[in-house]
């Protein structure tokens, strides 16, 4: 979000997805998009099938890294340096846009000057990738008329996530590939409506659609609109209020549709925190992990009960609809949140949700062409869509950049918060896989889900499992320096020796005991992605 | 005897009798159905099987171990291997399953009497092959037979007292390996396909009879092949993830065939035909 | 003409009024949203009955639910374990408008559940079903019946057959209870003549060259018998599929189930069944961990083989009917068609 936001000016994907149907060269990085976004995986297939080369950039090999042309197998936090020494390639041989550096970007001479002080040889040390890879994979990249990034969260959960967005939008920028139809950078979203909880403004520093709590004049509009003063200051990140521990700057809190005990690191911090709260409320659908915690806890309503609209990653806001009522006592967001705003003295009184709408299209710009009639029997609206007879916005950035011209944001190596040693000698890797969701509060539900991943189970190379004497379906315990799991192996190829992966979606198994609290210095997000961990047979 | 009923699905439920502790992976457990004027009718012949229900585990089918014997109890072998199993291995005497079945294709028991036969197993493989061997005996086979047994460890030795009792019988031979000795075993270390050479065979007039993992089957059946036997003289039962137990779901099916309704039973003729991954190697 | 009658189109509607007071009554809705499916119809008046459109479902769920309870147990103590049949009569239902390619499948599927052991929930359901077909005159982009044998139009199988003439439907019948309904309301029906059945045959020559598709089943089934698919096809089609069981969900004669437990509260609960799909890797794995099949190379295989191979060598005939569903609703590019095209282009 940061990274892109900081050069581009949005952050968000500049493309829609079925523009990559139409891409020369699509590069992935940091995103298993078979497992986590197959509607996007079937499109790079479509690419494929026309003739478009791929380039995956992953530490495991993963299906779509099987499929690939060009493999980057990377270290695990070496994305700057790879970019970069891309980049180097890229101004080498002269495959640079010039035209559009000159007309549309600004601090071309910063990164060039960082990136022929740049050691190729050292970036090959660091990564782990031939040279002749990493120049086969920019020169495919560079001279390529349409080209895609596709990133996601292999990206941004690391310490230098802001600095490997930039660097993705450096490289971008510096071939031009942007602007342009079929042609974008592609951050993928974890969730159905995370970028519209971003937009909303679901975020310490801004209101909706991304205006500054610390700019008066925004303030002040909803200030007037919500007839109440607002604070000026931005809020606190997600990691400051979830791991604050026994004094920690929160007294209560109210927590939706959200699972902190299992999604956020360090969960022993996590329970501390929240088992510390004056007051704990929480809504959701089940009795998750943390909804145990709560002093109160209100069911709400899942999809299937409630009338709005979800934001997904090509930033197109799509209608859902009530098929049936509530069930039991359990009530929509909506409802929840009027009916508890009217108790605390601040009457909330929306007669429906398309009335909710209409606000937003007042107050958030981006949203300003988008109410329920609207988007009633439609495919839905991608934002920016100014007004009521405004299309709606295919991809980004076209003329100009949203922030006026692209900035190039020189950004250089930051080591990972902690890797492996003697003591702790592997590479824990998490993430997610393609039955269950998230914390499985919801597809743990069901028994053909279940069926299909109904465990955890952490992949090691067989080289591994044979230095451990492990073979597949045994128990492993699992350590790092902030906590211990058991874990059943798998052995497999698609890890590296001495690096292992495994998903979070399984409460028995609570792999957030171990991951760090390191996290990124501008988006606060958490270093999901590296650990290390000690492993021994149970 | 159950399948045109209209509660096709519908277990019966069933007590356990006993239980006995065969290894730390397998228990065999005795069962007779609650409704006793159903215990005294139900028959099963063997290797055929029986779905299991487990209060909340769903169903999982279990080779049938015991002799048919009217009225007689039901031995259900049982390795620990997933939820259900597990659930099982838990349960204590009185403790109530359910139970619906008999299924699948027996062994061709008419075609053994009058043959010499040899029995090569592999741990839990011994269960089925159990049914067929006391079968046999009980109805006076009087010709050869020999029985080759292969267990992981001494102690993963199963079916203790059928082993002695098999070994006691005038025509029986029965020869047992382990693959990692222990303490105090004088016995042979290695594959059952060492015993194997060491078995006067005569492959025209024999049956040979195979259950357990794979990679067993697939090294027997090699030096099976080697000594002569005949395609249609071998017969391996099949193992495949099982739902209906009837012929519909689909599950088990292996190319055109399907586990529960032409097997479990088949002769390495037939397997021959369909394309089975754990045979071919 | 002997057993082939006219009826009316404007007499439609006030014949299904009146069947509806015998029946419940299923047929092709188009719902607000502007989709077609079957639906069971409350009040005739208020929906819009769509004859015009494929229904983006079939049957199949009528016959056999995607869910559907089995038995309730309850086990009060380790020593008791009850089991309780689930009475569930289907009323006699009256299926409308349904297509050559939906009523081949209904006859597979009654082999499925019919021919061995006798599934006693389809049986009851397809006991109390009556069949009016509807012959394609048109056929849709995505069909290819026309190779499978299973339309455009069908001369058996049915209750009662419809055949589009413009203002009127020719009306046939194949079993005694379809000519029950033309005798208990004979005001409807009049004789055809000899100019409405030719009419229909010269309906049928041209939808028999409307297809849009050209899929060379035969080829890819006599590939498939001879051992000729190329294994390069398996594993690119295996590996491209998302794995989502979309093409067995939609597919009318995708009968796969599986079986489960849903525990209701600490000593109850249900069996449960409910659909499945040969292309999930748990559809295979044991207890223990150890499949057959590996997904990732050949998860697709069994799909294509079942249709297009054993089923053929056991009935015949494919157990594909044509009708194209996989090939809207597959975003993966694994559908049978594409499957067809690829094995029938590459050699091994």
């Amino acid at each position: 979000m940061a990274g892109l936001a900081t050069t581009f000016g949005s952050g968000a994907m500049t493309n829609s997805i079925n523009e990559i149907e139409n891409a020369q060269v699509i590069l992935l990085i940091g995103s298993n998009t078979s497992e986590a976004h197959p509607q996007v995986a079937r499109r790079i297939f479509t690419a494929m099938d026309r003739g478009a080369r791929l380039i995956v950039i992953d530490p495991r090999r993963t299906l779509m890294a099987k499929r690939a042309d060009i493999h980057l197998p990377i270290r695990p936090g070496t994305d700057i340096p790879l970019l970069n020494a891309m980049m180097r390639v890229i101004l080498d041989e002269n495959l640079a846009d010039d035209l559009f550096i000159e007309m549309r970007t600004e601090n071309f001479y910063g990164l060039r000057d960082m990136l022929f002080r740049f050691d190729l040889e050292e970036t090959v040390r660091l990564t782990g990738v031939d040279l002749a890879r990493i120049r086969a994979a920019a020169q495919l990249y560079g001279r390529a008329q349409k080209a895609v990034i596709c990133y996601c969260l292999g990206i941004t959960q690391h310490v230098c996530g802001t600095g490997n967005v930039q660097a993705i939008a450096n490289l971008a920028m510096l071939t031009g590939h942007v602007e342009k139809e079929d042609t974008g950078v592609d951050p993928l979203r974890g969730q159905n409506n995370v970028q519209g909880a971003c937009d909303m403004g679901a975020l310490p520093n801004v209101f909706p659609s991304y205006q500054q709590v610390d700019i008066d004049d925004y303030r002040e509009k909803f200030e007037r609109a919500w007839h109440a003063s607002l604070p000026g200051q931005p809020g606190l990140t997600l990691m400051q209020m979830t791991h604050g521990g026994k004094n920690g700057p929160l007294k209560a809190m109210f927590i939706m549709g959200e699972n902190p005990v299992l999604s956020d690191p360090v969960s022993d911090r996590v329970e501390e925190t929240l088992d510390n709260l004056e007051f704990l409320l929480v809504a959701d659908i089940f009795l998750t992990e943390t909804a145990r915690r709560a002093h109160v806890v209100l069911p709400a309503a899942s999809f299937a009960e409630k009338t709005g609209t979800f934001t997904n990653s090509e930033r197109r806001v799509q209608m859902v609809r009530r098929v049936i009522p509530p069930l039991g006592q359990s009530r929509t967001d909506s409802d929840i949140i009027m009916d508890l705003a009217g108790r605390l003295g601040y009457a909330m009184d929306y007669e429906s949700p398309a009335e909710i709408m209409e606000e937003i299209s007042m107050l958030a710009p981006i949203y300003g062409g988008m109410q329920h009639d609207r988007l009633e029997n439609s495919w839905g609206l991608q934002w920016p869509c100014w007004d009521r007879s405004h299309p709606g916005t295919p991809f980004l950035h076209k003329y100009y950049f949203t922030r006026g011209r692209g900035r190039f944001t020189p950004v250089v190596h930051e080591p990972p918060a902690e890797l492996p040693d003697d003591d702790y000698p592997f590479l824990l890797n998490t993430g997610r896989i393609y039955h269950q969701y998230h914390t499985g509060t919801m597809s743990r539900h069901s028994a053909l889900l279940s069926r299909e991943a109904g465990e955890a189970l952490l992949q090691l190379h067989p080289e591994d499992g044979r230095r451990l004497g492990v073979r597949s379906g045994d128990l492993l315990r699992m350590r790092s320096r902030r906590g211990e799991v058991q874990v059943k192996a798998e052995l497999t190829e698609t890890v590296r020796p001495g690096e292992v992966y495994t998903t979070f979606h399984f409460s028995e198994m609570p792999v957030n005991r171990l991951t760090i609290s390191a996290q990124d210095h501008f988006s606060q997000c958490p270093e999901y992605k590296i650990c290390a961990v000690h492993l021994e047979k149970v | 005897m159950p399948s045109q009923s209209k509660d096709l699905y519908l277990p019966r439920p069933a007590e356990i009798r006993e239980v006995i502790e065969e290894n730390s992976q397998i228990k065999t457990f005795a069962l007779s159905f609650i409704d006793r004027e159903y215990q005294d009718r139900f028959s099963y012949a063997p290797g055929q099987f029986l779905m299991v229900s487990v209060p909340h585990c769903g169903e999982a089918p279990i080779s049938v171990s015991s002799t048919p014997v009217s009225g007689g109890a039901i031995h259900l072998s049982v390795r620990r291997a997933g939820r259900l199993t597990a659930a099982m291995h838990g349960m204590r005497k009185g403790d109530v399953v359910g139970l619906r079945g008999p299924y699948g294709r027996p062994f061709p028991m008419a075609e053994l009497a009058g043959r010499d036969l040899l029995f090569v197993a592999g741990g839990i493989g011994l269960a089925p092959l159990r049914s067929v061997i006391n079968t046999c005996l009980a109805a006076g086979h009087g010709r050869r037979i020999t029985i080759l047994y292969g267990s992981r460890t001494p102690s993963d030795i199963a079916f203790k007292a059928d082993l002695t009792s098999w070994g006691e019988t005038a025509n029986v031979s029965c020869l047992l390996t382990v693959d990692r000795a222990e303490p105090g075993w004088q016995g042979e270390v290695g594959l059952v396909t060492a015993l194997l050479a060491q078995c006067r065979l005569e492959p025209d007039d024999a049956k040979a009879l195979l259950c357990g993992p794979p990679m067993m089957i697939r090294a027997v059946l090699a030096e099976l092949a080697e000594r002569g036997f005949a395609d249609e003289d071998i017969i391996t039962t099949m193992e495949r993830h099982m739902k209906c137990g009837v012929g519909i779901c689909r599950h088990c099916h292996m190319d055109d065939k399907l586990v529960c309704r032409d097997g479990p039973v088949f002769t390495l003729q037939e397997l021959k035909q369909l394309k089975v991954m754990e045979l071919l190697g | 003409m002997k057993d082939k009658y006219l009826l009316k189109k404007d007499h439609l509607l006030p014949l299904l009024r009146k069947l509806k007071k015998t029946y419940r009554l299923i047929a092709p809705v188009r719902n607000t949203h502007g989709d077609t499916l079957f639906t069971a119809i409350d009040r005739l008046d208020e929906v819009r009955i769509d004859l015009d459109k494929q229904p983006q479902n079939s049957l199949k769920q009528f016959f056999f639910p995607q869910q559907e309870v089995l038995f309730t147990y309850d086990n009060p103590a380790g020593d008791s374990y009850h089991f309780q049949p689930v009475v569930e009569e289907s009323p006699p239902s009256l299926y409308f408008g349904v297509r050559p390619c939906d009523l081949s499948a209904v006859l597979y599927m009654d082999v499925v559940f019919l021919k061995d052991a006798k599934d006693p929930s389809y049986l009851q359901k397809r006991q109390n079903s009556i069949l009016v077909g509807l012959n394609c005159n048109d056929p849709f982009a995505s069909c290819f019946c026309n190779v499978t044998r299973s339309g455009p139009f069908i001369d058996f199988g049915f209750d009662l057959q419809l055949t589009d003439l413009g203002d009127r439907f020719l009306v046939e019948f194949d079993r005694s209870r379809g000519q029950e309904i033309i005798t208990s309301w004979q005001q409807f029906f009049a004789p055809a003549g000899e100019a409405d059945v030719k009419a229909q045959y010269q309906s049928f020559l041209e939808a028999r060259g409307k297809f849009s598709l050209q899929v060379h089943l035969d080829q890819a089934v006599r590939k498939l018998a001879l051992g000729e698919v190329p294994e390069s096809v398996w594993e690119e089609l295996s590996m491209r599929c998302q794995d989502c069981g979309g093409c067995a969900y939609i597919c009318p004669t995708c009968t796969c189930f599986t079986i489960h437990d849903l525990q209701t509260s600490d000593h109850a609960g249900e069996r449960l069944r409910s659909w499945d799909a040969c292309t999930f890797s748990g559809f295979t794995r044991m207890a223990g961990g150890h499949n057959p099949v590996d997904r990732q190379m050949r998860g697709i295989e069994k799909r294509f083989r079942h249709k297009l191979q054993f089923d053929v060598k056991k009935d015949n005939r494919p157990s594909c009917v044509g009708c194209g569903r996989c090939v809207n609703i597959c975003f993966g590019g694994t559908d049978i068609v594409r499957f067809i095209n690829m094995t029938c282009c590459e050699n091994s």
